[in-house]
Parts: structure tokens; sequence; C-alpha cells
């Protein structure tokens, strides 16, 4: 084979959208990473990127001392974004797919129900969490109206959004918001299989349920695999709907519903620690980062062979 | 040499048009920040600025609207940068913050004088203007925020209380709340009290008069630590929570935020309430015009002052001042402005557009005002009046406190562990200490 010459004019073409990416992306990233190691509190804000540099200090203080009031119920919003994440991530891949698969036929109506099904998510996330911080309302929400008045399925009123059940209050909510559009993608990623598959596994007796497995699931799993990794970095860097429903950010959702994002902000405008908070963020970036590279690595081979 | 020489040209360009020269020397523009303080806040300081720009037609005055949600960001970044309005409104306890934060242009005490300095407004609201441990003033008071107790008059008369006898400590609060509870008002069960647990920001100025009337404080006498572990805000924080703890606030009222509590006092939910001034108008105001005033609530509810403790009988009072950013470039036209916003009749107008009250003496007890004996209820309330200390980490402490309180209200809701005077001292060692570590790193 030849060795081609080189051309620069694909690369020329390239030129003003890496510039962009570099003008957006880089330069925050670099400037936050520069606010990490500044002493940058109420006195010093004024003096911006000039304030006192203290080196590696904040990360110090946010990773090894216990007393930073950065890491106050830092804990807590480890662990609820962690659990909120996985279950977040989970239920909404399970119920979009399942949904993908159920719309995926020809029957009466089904454009219309495709519409409706995407309604959830076109609703604005802060809207989803203040109209379901009126739905968790003990006495007067329709969730309790619901279970217990209709239903009959609980014999007292739960809390929602006090105590421990908090949880299932923020994770509710942005699972029925983030399904729709992960059916949507499985739906456009199903049409692409070739029916003949399905139709030569029927003839050879396959069950449907075997045919999901063994047809379906191999088929879509770069779309699981991505679809996924997008899920997680959305729910980590979750913050409108806790923010939302708990006093429109001036309240507190309590240790079951804190989340890092909500925290982070929280501690790090609100206590005015914007060096210690640039530190935390920069921390959480590298483990997103790490995250998503052993991720991308460990499906990478399968995702290209069966391509 | 060549600035002076540009300026000898304009002003003999100047002296050369007199009548252009007139216009232009006096020609000035005035930027201005204000919170969402009224429903209309844009066409009520259109209005509240009219007679003054009457008398001045060459200014232009811009004001922006901030939320209070957004104001605190933006103000502060306007501080960091040095590119911000002339004038802008801060709550009382921002003052010392954003003065810290050397942004503010300290009024000389010709200023002061001019507008009739300290004697002239309510001590409490003065105390706001400067750093608790610095006699520079950096702003003026522009209305007040006061808190007492919303109650049904009707409900206490079937109740046989005399509200006067009700409201005059712990012990006899207590005992009316307990009488009062669960009583059946206008064929409805009402109960006594409504409070917010933790989804409000008003939850730290909720318990500061009990804290305080105990002799609890948020600070030491010092300022450098946090008192909030005290046995006295202990008791305080015991005796508020209990009235939850026992049922005499529904528990369903903890998740609740402020203004579903107030909606719940206007439906005939709860026979007492602690609020403030807005709530008086809304029970002024026709349901036409968004307010209340056709409820059997607005038919029968007085004012009190927060029952005594052991300690005094302070209330909470806050409200907004107005200063002037030293980055603004003409400070001369935004004092005269400032001056006039600050009057008698720009602060009663301005009172009744915003419903909160005037910090002026001489507004504040305007006879038109007075006329309405509830508001003279709520006037009578100042004098106990009681701010946050002036200094310049309160916001971050406040901060702690609401999470701290708010996470509390959990162990009262009975969702976390066993409501008990020892679980909430845990509770307030746990917001000490980090209130502690806030101080620490601000101080």
């Amino acid at each position: 084979m030849r060795a081609r010459k080189f051309d620069v004019f694909p690369y020329l073409l390239l030129l003003p959208a890496v510039l962009m990416m570099l003008a957006v992306n880089l330069t925050p990233i670099v400037q936050g990473l520069y606010m990490s190691l500044l002493k940058l509190n109420q006195y010093t804000l004024s003096q911006y990127l000039d304030a006192p540099f203290i080196g590696l200090e904040n990360y110090r203080r946010v990773l090894l001392e216990s007393h930073s009031p950065i890491r106050a119920g830092l804990g807590f919003a480890i662990r609820n974004t962690a659990l909120y994440t996985l279950v977040v991530s989970v239920l909404a891949i399970v119920i979009g797919l399942g949904v993908a698969v159920l719309l995926n036929r020809d029957f009466r109506g089904k454009g219309l129900a495709r519409t409706l099904l995407l309604l959830p998510w076109v609703v604005p996330s802060y809207v989803v969490g203040t109209l379901w911080g009126f739905m968790w309302q003990r006495d007067v929400g329709i969730v309790n109206t619901v279970l217990v008045d209709w239903l009959h399925l609980l014999d007292e009123r739960p809390f929602w959004l006090l105590g421990s059940n908090s949880f299932w209050a923020i994770v509710i909510p942005t699972v029925w918001r983030a399904w729709p559009v992960m059916m949507l993608i499985f739906l456009a990623a199903l049409q692409a299989i070739p029916e003949d598959q399905y139709e030569a596994a029927t003839l050879d007796g396959v069950s449907k349920w075997k045919q999901f497995l063994h047809i379906t699931l191999p088929t879509l799993k770069p779309v699981i695999v991505i679809q996924f990794m997008f899920q997680v970095i959305d729910n980590v860097y979750s913050y409108n709907i806790v923010s939302m429903m708990f006093g429109n950010g001036a309240g507190h959702p309590g240790e079951w519903a804190d989340l890092l994002m909500p925290l982070l902000t929280r501690q790090s405008f609100s206590y005015w620690l914007f060096g210690q908070g640039a530190a935390v963020s920069f921390v959480m970036m590298v483990l997103m980062l790490l995250f998503v590279g052993i991720w991308m690595a460990s499906f990478k081979r399968s995702m290209i062979s069966e391509e | 040499m060549k600035i002076s020489l540009n300026k000898t040209i304009a002003a003999l360009l100047a002296a050369s048009t007199l009548s252009m020269a007139a216009q232009t020397a006096s020609a000035a523009e005035l930027n201005m920040w204000v919170m969402a303080d009224t429903t209309q806040q844009q066409q009520d300081m259109k209005d509240l600025l009219a007679p003054y720009l009457a008398k001045n037609p060459s200014l232009r005055v811009n004001v922006t609207v901030l939320n209070w949600e957004s104001a605190w960001n933006k103000i502060t970044a306007a501080a960091a940068s040095g590119q911000g309005p002339d004038i802008l409104e801060l709550g009382t306890t921002w003052v010392s913050a954003i003065a810290s934060m050397g942004a503010l242009e300290p009024l000389s005490d010709q200023q002061q004088n001019e507008v009739g300095g300290a004697k002239a407004f309510f001590p409490v609201l003065w105390g706001t203007t400067h750093r608790y441990n610095d006699s520079k003033i950096y702003a003026l008071p522009w209305y007040l925020d006061a808190r007492g107790a919303f109650y049904r008059t009707d409900v206490f008369k079937k109740a046989g209380i005399n509200p006067k006898d009700a409201f005059t400590n712990w012990t006899s609060f207590k005992q009316a709340m307990q009488k009062i509870n669960g009583m059946t008002v206008d064929g409805k069960k009402i109960a006594a009290l409504g409070y917010p647990g933790k989804n409000d920001w008003n939850v730290v100025h909720n318990l500061a008069p009990w804290i305080w009337n105990a002799g609890g404080d948020f600070l030491s006498a010092d300022k450098m630590h946090s008192a909030i572990n005290s046995p006295e805000s202990l008791q305080a924080i015991t005796y508020y929570t209990s009235f939850a703890a026992e049922g005499l606030v529904p528990a369903a009222a903890l998740e609740k935020d402020a203004t579903q509590i107030e909606s719940g006092f206007f439906n005939g939910q709860y026979a007492v309430i602690f609020s403030g001034p807005w709530v008086l108008r809304q029970l002024n105001t026709p349901k036409a015009k968004g307010g209340q005033m056709e409820t059997l609530a607005a038919h029968n509810f007085g004012i009190a002052p927060y029952p005594a403790g052991l300690k005094g009988n302070q209330s909470y009072v806050s409200g907004s001042d107005l200063a002037i950013m030293k980055s603004s470039k003409n400070k001369a036209e935004a004092w005269k402005l400032l001056s006039y916003l600050t009057s008698h009749d720009a602060e009663l107008t301005y009172s009744k557009m915003s419903s909160m009250l005037p910090p002026r003496l001489d507004a504040a007890y305007d006879p038109s005002l007075m006329a309405n004996p509830n508001y003279a209820a709520l006037v009578s309330v100042v004098k106990n009046g009681r701010h946050y200390p002036s200094i310049a980490a309160w916001g971050p402490l406040e901060s702690v406190y609401l999470k701290n309180f708010g996470n509390m209200f959990d162990i009262v809701a009975g969702v976390k562990g066993k409501y008990s005077a020892q679980a909430l001292k845990q509770a307030l060692d746990g917001a000490a200490a980090e209130a502690n570590d806030v101080l620490g790193e601000t101080n």
C-alpha cells in the first residue's frame, strides 16, 4: 500500500471548531484549576486570580482535613449521589429499553403513543422539581392521595420530603423524566436491526425472550454502553430537581436527598470558599474522566468487533 | 496638560452655547439595582422616582430589578469586579459582607446629618448600616421587616382566652395553644400553631426571637465562636420544637414553606402564625387584587409580640438598606437620589408599595399608617426588635444554621431517630462545630 500524502485541508476545516472547543472548554478548566490553588474567599474575591497562591493547600483541606467546612455532609452527599446515579441510570435504561421494545411494532396510534410518552422529557427539570415537590406533600399531595386514599396500599400517610424517603422523592421524578429519551434512542436502534434475524429465529422455534436476549441485547450493546455513560455523567452532575424540590435552593434537602452538586454550590458559594469549591470540582472532574476512560476502554474492543 | 487644555476648550464651547450647556452640565445617568420587593417592582420604582425626576428633568435613572434568589451572586460579582450600579439595595444582613469587600462608599458625617442621622431611624435598623465594630456608615435603611404573631381573635374568644395573657410568656402561650388545638371553627378542626420546618429560607429567622428571649445567641460575645449549643439556645429550641413534637403544630406543616403556612392561616388551618408585614397587607387586600380580605381570618385577626422568655421579649427585625458603590462615577448625583429615597415621603410611599414598614421614625409613625390598629401593633414590635450581629461572615453562618436547623426538623418530624432534648443537643453541637469551622475559615 502506498503511503498517502499528508493532506492539510481537513485539518484546516477542523481548526475553527478546535479553537472554539479550546476557548469554551479548556479556558474555564484551566482557570478552575488555577482557582483551586488560590486562597479565594470573600475578602480576596475582588482580587480574583491575583488572590494569594497557596499551592495544594485547598486540596489538603478538602481531602485530608475532617474539619474543613466544605466537607460537612460530604459523606452523605457522596453516598446519595452514588446510589442515585446507579438507581436512576439503571431504571431509566431498563424502562426505556422495555418500552422501546413494546413500541417497536405496528399498532394503531403508534405515532401518538410515542409522542405522548416523550412528554416527561420535554418538561424542564426545574419544573419537574417544583411540581413533584407539591405532589410529594404528605397531607395534600397526589402521591399519598393515590397510595393511601384510593389504593389503600399504606395505612399511614408517609412523609416523602422528610427523612430517608426523600431519597426516593428525588429518584422517581428523575427516572420519570429520563427514561423517555432513552426509549427514543433505543427505538431508533431497534429499527436498525434487520427483521429477518427475528424471522429466522422464530422459524427455528426460539422464544421471544430468547430472541431478546440473543439478538436484541447484543445488537444494542454499544448503544446501552454509551447511554449508561451519559446517564452517569448526567446524574452525578444533577442539581435542578433537588434544588427546586427543597425550598427553591433556600432550604436543605437533608441527609438523604443532598447530592454532590447542590452541596458543592451551597458550600462554596454561600460559605464563600471558592478556592476549596474549585478544588472539589477538580477532583470530581478527574474522577469522572477516570470513569469515562475505564468504561470506554473496557467496552471498546467488543463494540468495535461487533460493528 | 493635554487634558486640561481639552477641558478648557470644552468649557469655552459650553459657555458659548449657554442654553445647551445648562442641559448637558446637569445631564446625568444613574444605575440602580433593587430587588423584587413589590409585585410590580419596575412600575412601582417608576412611580416612586416620578416626583424626584420631575424636579430633575435631565436625570435618567435606570432601574434593574433582581430576584432575591439571584441577587446575592450578582451583587458579590459586582462588588468583586468593581463594575456595578451607582446605587444598590442590600438585605440588612449583607451590608457588612459587601462593605468588607471594599465595594461600598462610606457616608460622611455631613451626609448622615442631611438625612437626620442615627436618631431619625429605628436604632435596630441603623445598626445594620455599619459593621458592629466599625463606626463608618455604608448604607441607609430603606424598609423594615418586623415579625410578630398573627392570631385569630374569634378562636381565642371561643376558647375563652385573653390574647394579651396568652402572649405574655412561654408558659401562658403553651397553655393557650393546648387549649385551642383541635377546636372546631367554622365547621373545621383548627390547629393551634403553624410554622415551616426545613424547606424554607425563614427557618433561622423563625427561631431567632425564641433563642434571644431565652438568653441564647448565635454567636459568642466576641463574635468569634458559635453559641448555638449553649444551654439557653437549647432550651429555646426545645421549647419551639415541642409545639410540633406535641402535635400543636401539625406534622405536615414541617415540610411546607412559609407561603404555604401563610395560606394555611388564611384558610383557617392554624389559629396562630408568626410572620411579617406582607401577611398584614394580604389580609387588608381584596381577593380581586390578589389579597385575602374576604376570608374569615381577615375579619378576625390581631397582631401580638412574641411571648416573653426568661431573658427578654425581643422580636426579629430585618429589612433592606440602600448603598452607594465605590465604583460609582457619579457619587454626587447618587447621594442626592439616595437622600430622596430615604426621605419621609419616599419611604412612606415605598412602604405602601412593598407592604414593609418605613425604618424612618417620622414615616413609620405617620398618621396615615397608624390609623390601622394592626399596623400600629406591628410597629410597636419594632421597639423590642433585634437584628443579627453585623459581621461580614453572617451570610455563611446563616447558611450553616439554616442547613442544620433543617436537619433538626427531621428529628422533630420523627423520621430520623427519637425526638428528645438529647438528640437536639447533639444536632446543635454539630451545628456549632460546623459554624466554628466556617468562622475559622472566614475570620
